[in-house]
């Protein structure tokens, strides 16, 4: 059963919910922040204006979410139920509701400087769609009790049948008029007809609404319907034009809905083509309109028989919505030639003044360029067309603004792009960090502790380097810092790290900072090194505990396999990884296979770029490694000198990776 | 071939028509151009009250509490901003926001727009874009969650930090004689319903304490990239918030640089939300 279906906009408010039972918000806010916010999960697809099928579920906390995005309208439609069930049919109901929905409040939802959509009568359409695909689903999953032969026709026949349950339907959705019994007696329905009412003949369907019968009332209700029908275009549905398409529906469906849920579409599909091409046309019209003007347009010929009809044509229009924008997807009419001349120049026209709707032939060059500029920045192809991708889907069907040629705003938006993946979620502050965990505040109860920082990378990229950068800006702030040779490997790694120690107690002596070396000198396990350095340090009152590692290769296992025992060992606070600027493509992979290397639950913290003083303008480093982790730049080494190590501002490397 | 020779020498020899015709395409084109241009943007002169704060504190459903006047609506994480139109009336007896939000209360009707700002991390750049170019910005309410400033009191303050240090560079940028209007700035000490809530002279004492500490850490912090090394030296007082080189941060002086700042407390979700509608109609 299904837990929570909502319907939010973009900026965070819920225009329509309906919840079966409690669901703790913050999945869906987590939800939001993970595959919108950080594009965690699937990149690619998230800005398309997909159908839920093809969007990954989203699962968390013993739940699975099903999700729609509407692009142009900025509403998301989420159903949440629970992981144990598994209900195929729900990215059915999503798709369907968000035609429904798009259809039926578009217009309001363009509205601006408002958050109100008045979407009250949503109700109805939501239970009519969870009512009909739910039954759909029963109906399946109580076939394979039986027997094969029997059942596949009995289920085709059923779904065949289609048309005539909506009266059966419409008596459950009587609960509207106040009518007590009726609830009950519809439970057993859809059990029920598909058994009783297997239309053997093209004609038999006079014969299935007396079956179903047992009241009375629906009968002779459909049955003036029929009669109504081949009189009146508006209520076709069972009319003579439907039974001729009963045939390929029946092998159609099945498919689709056992396995490609997509498909299910083709069967609404065949739903209007079924009906006459006044009623299809007719449902175009009344699409964009509300419930009660639909009522009225479509019932006036027999308005006598009571409300029953309300429901009804409830059915009719939901499947009216959802055919109508079928049949708009499937059609992209060429346009005559006096049409396309005219809107060639027009879009010439517009291209220089602006307010030009963009389309993807617009889009392709200029996109393409700017692929080919941030290659040149040496941004990594894969990071470089996701952005494309990203940025791509932002822009299609966006208006250019006065006098804005398509190059600017796709600059603009490559811009806002760049700025949204390189800024991290959380500030990041280190002297603040390392406060808090060495002086914490009594409030908080924590005992105080050394803040432990390691650093890893490839071999070359200057690891003791920055790592000593760190440690001088460390100094300078006067903590006391315990630097650990953690690498028991190279030769002379030691003895550089002991240089490097040598140098900054000189520099730093006077403005009364204070750094030692812990050393084991070679060969040893480099894990217990690090523990044994935090364990001292911890005992001797240092601050900061800097941990040197190994260079090694990222895709070389045994080498990489240390790292998961060296972070279960020594725990540091922070991991950082070094990536130099000058590397290329090869830094996507370098990034991924460092941050997955801690064992589960632990990630790098986060990137000291360094070199960025060698590559000039060229930074796309930067961009490859965010891109392949979502781990954030913290430093940039910028210099040969101790003090030339920089905090990572945003605006600098958009502005580096945008110049010409 | 004839006849377009015969056309051209028509349209090239002068005559009265000719005369009229070209020089109402001379003058229309540029009007309907103007038009078509003025259509396409949009109309932004309305004051603009801009809704800030970190993620969850309660903008959004104090927007849809405004908005509709008597409740607030479910809401969940923003990705976008979300301006809505809403209306002031002043000068009336009346109190409560109900009444005076209403189109009929008495008195003078203004009309403004409170925007709303995603709180994530990675979207503050919308907020951070409108306080530093926006002209009609009239007001800034931070919202913060008074429930969980504990927890929350780092990533509460340094976006407060941020949004301070904007205004106060905006403010010391203006090189006119004529300086930027005075934003005052409103911190909405939300959720007071809740039992663990701060009370606002709580609120207000550990937030300074965290600005100060911020603005200690940041002045000793690195350098950022891309800062060239002949500018360092006039960086260093422009990037401290407050007075410079004062012991402890305190609101108050913010005042030197024309800033307001308030601490009021309220609740979103029990609709106390008055006081803080009083400081938007001050504003407008």
């Amino acid at each position: 059963m299904l837990d929570t279906f909502e319907i939010l906009t973009t900026s965070g408010v819920v225009l329509w919910s309906r919840s079966f039972s409690h669901v703790n918000p913050a999945i869906i806010n987590n939800f939001i922040a993970d595959v919108f916010i950080e594009e965690k999960a699937a990149a690619a697809g998230v800005k398309d204006t997909k159908s839920a099928a093809n969007n990954p579920a989203y699962k968390a906390d013993q739940h699975t979410l099903r999700w729609s995005f509407s692009k142009e309208l900025g509403v998301i439609f989420v159903a949440v139920y629970r992981s144990l069930l598994h209900l195929s049919w729900v990215d059915k109901l999503v798709d369907n509701l968000k035609t429904i929905f798009v259809d039926l409040y578009g217009e309001q939802l363009q509205k601006p400087n408002t958050t109100v959509v008045r979407c009250e009568k949503f109700d109805d359409y939501f239970d009519q769609q969870l009512r009909e695909l739910e039954s759909k689903a029963t109906t399946k999953a109580a076939q394979p009790g039986g027997t094969a032969f029997i059942d596949e026709e009995s289920i085709s026949g059923n779904l065949g049948d289609e048309p005539p349950l909506p009266p059966g339907l419409k008596h459950r959705n009587k609960v509207h008029d106040g009518a007590q019994d009726r609830p009950s007696t519809a439970e057993s329905t859809p059990v029920a007809t598909p058994n009783q009412s297997r239309p053997s003949t093209p004609g038999g369907n006079h014969l299935v609404v007396g079956k179903t019968g047992p009241m009375g009332k629906v009968s002779r209700r459909a049955r003036k319907m029929q009669i109504n029908s081949s009189a009146t275009a508006s209520s076709g549905d069972e009319g003579p034009g439907r039974k001729g398409k009963k045939a390929p529906k029946k092998g159609r469906k099945w498919d689709a809905d056992g396995f490609a849920d997509e498909d299910d579409g083709v069967q609404l599909d065949y739903s209007v083509t079924g009906k006459s091409a006044t009623s299809d046309s007719e449902a175009e019209a009344t699409g964009r309109s509300t419930v009660v003007e639909e009522i009225d347009s479509a019932t006036w010929g027999s308005k006598t028989s009571k409300g029953q009809f309300v429901l009804r044509d409830l059915d009719d229009e939901v499947h009216g919505i959802l055919s109508s924008a079928q049949s708009k997807n499937s059609d992209n009419a060429p346009t005559g030639i006096v049409n396309t001349g005219l809107s060639s120049i027009n879009s010439l026209f517009r291209n220089i003044v602006g307010g030009k709707t963009l389309t993807k032939e617009d889009l392709a060059k200029p996109m393409d360029g700017m692929e080919k500029h941030l290659i040149e920045k040496n941004v990594a192809r894969e990071a470089a067309v996701r952005l494309r991708e990203g940025v791509e889907k932002e822009l299609l069907g966006v208006k250019t603004g006065s006098f804005e040629s398509i190059d600017t705003r796709i600059k603009k938006a490559m811009e806002a792009s760049l700025t949204k993946m390189l800024t991290p979620t959380s500030s990041l502050d280190l002297l603040r960090e390392i406060d808090a965990v060495t002086r914490p505040s009594t409030l908080s109860g924590r005992k105080p502790r050394p803040f432990v920082m390691s650093i890893v990378g490839v071999n070359g990229v200057g690891k003791s380097t920055n790592l000593s950068k760190i440690c001088f800006f460390l100094l300078q702030n006067k903590y006391k810092v315990l630097i650990a040779a953690g690498d028991t490997f190279r030769s002379g790694a030691v003895e550089q790290l002991k240089v490097h120690v040598r140098n900054l107690k000189e520099l730093t002596e006077r403005e009364g900072g204070q750094v030692d070396i812990f050393e084991k000198g070679y060969g040893g396990d480099a894990a217990s090194v690090a523990k044994d350095a935090v364990k001292e340090a911890a005992n001797e009152g240092y601050d900061v505990v800097l941990i040197d590692t190994a260079g090694r290769r990222h895709n070389d296992q045994r080498l990489m396999s240390s790292l998961e025992k060296f972070a279960k060992f020594a725990q540091p606070d922070k991991i950082l990884m070094v990536g130099e600027a000058l590397v290329g493509s090869d830094s996507v992979a370098q990034a991924r296979n460092f941050n997955s290397s801690f064992g589960p639950g632990r990630n790098l913290d986060g990137f000291i770029i360094s070199k960025c003083d060698t590559v000039g303008d060229m930074v796309g480093t930067l961009v490859s490694i965010v891109h392949a982790t979502n781990v954030p730049v913290l430093f940039v080494g910028v210099g040969q000198h101790y003090s030339d190590i920089r905090n990572f501002s945003v605006r600098w490397a958009v502005e580096k990776l945008l110049s010409t | 071939m004839e006849g377009l020779k015969n056309t051209l020498e028509y349209l090239l020899t002068p005559s009265a028509p000719i005369f009229i015709v070209g020089a109402l395409i001379v003058l229309l084109v540029p009007i309907l151009v103007h038009f078509f241009v003025v259509r396409t943007t949009p109309y932004t002169t309305l004051p603009t009250i801009l809704l800030v704060g970190p993620s969850g504190a309660g903008k959004t459903s104090l927007l849809t509490l405004v908005e509709r006047g008597d409740k607030t609506v479910p809401t969940h994480t923003s990705q976008t901003p979300q301006p809505v139109e809403l209306t002031v009336s002043a000068g009336g007896a009346v109190q409560s926001f109900r009444e005076t939000a209403k189109e009929d209360a008495p008195g003078m009707h203004k009309k403004f727009l409170l925007m709303d700002t995603p709180g994530h991390g990675k979207l503050r750049k919308f907020a951070m874009d409108r306080v530093n170019t926006q002209d009609s910005l009239k007001g800034i309410m931070f919202v913060l969650d008074a429930a969980a400033l504990d927890e929350n009191l780092p990533a509460t303050g340094s976006y407060l930090y941020d949004v301070l240090l904007a205004l106060q560079k905006r403010m010391g940028a203006g090189k006119t004689s004529r300086g930027p209007s005075s934003i005052h700035v409103l911190i909405a000490a939300n959720k007071s319903d809740l039992f663990t809530a701060l009370p606002v002279s709580l609120v207000k004492s550990n937030l300074e304490a965290e600005l100060g500490r911020i603005r200690k850490s940041k002045s000793k912090g690195l350098l950022d990239s891309g800062v060239g090394a002949d500018d360092v030296g006039n960086e260093e007082s422009d990037n401290w918030l407050g007075t410079y080189g004062a012991e402890k941060f305190s609101f108050s002086q913010m005042r030197e640089f024309d800033l307001e700042v308030d601490i009021v407390g309220g609740s979103v979700l029990e609709g106390k939300v008055d006081k803080w509608w009083k400081w938007i109609s001050a504003r407008v």
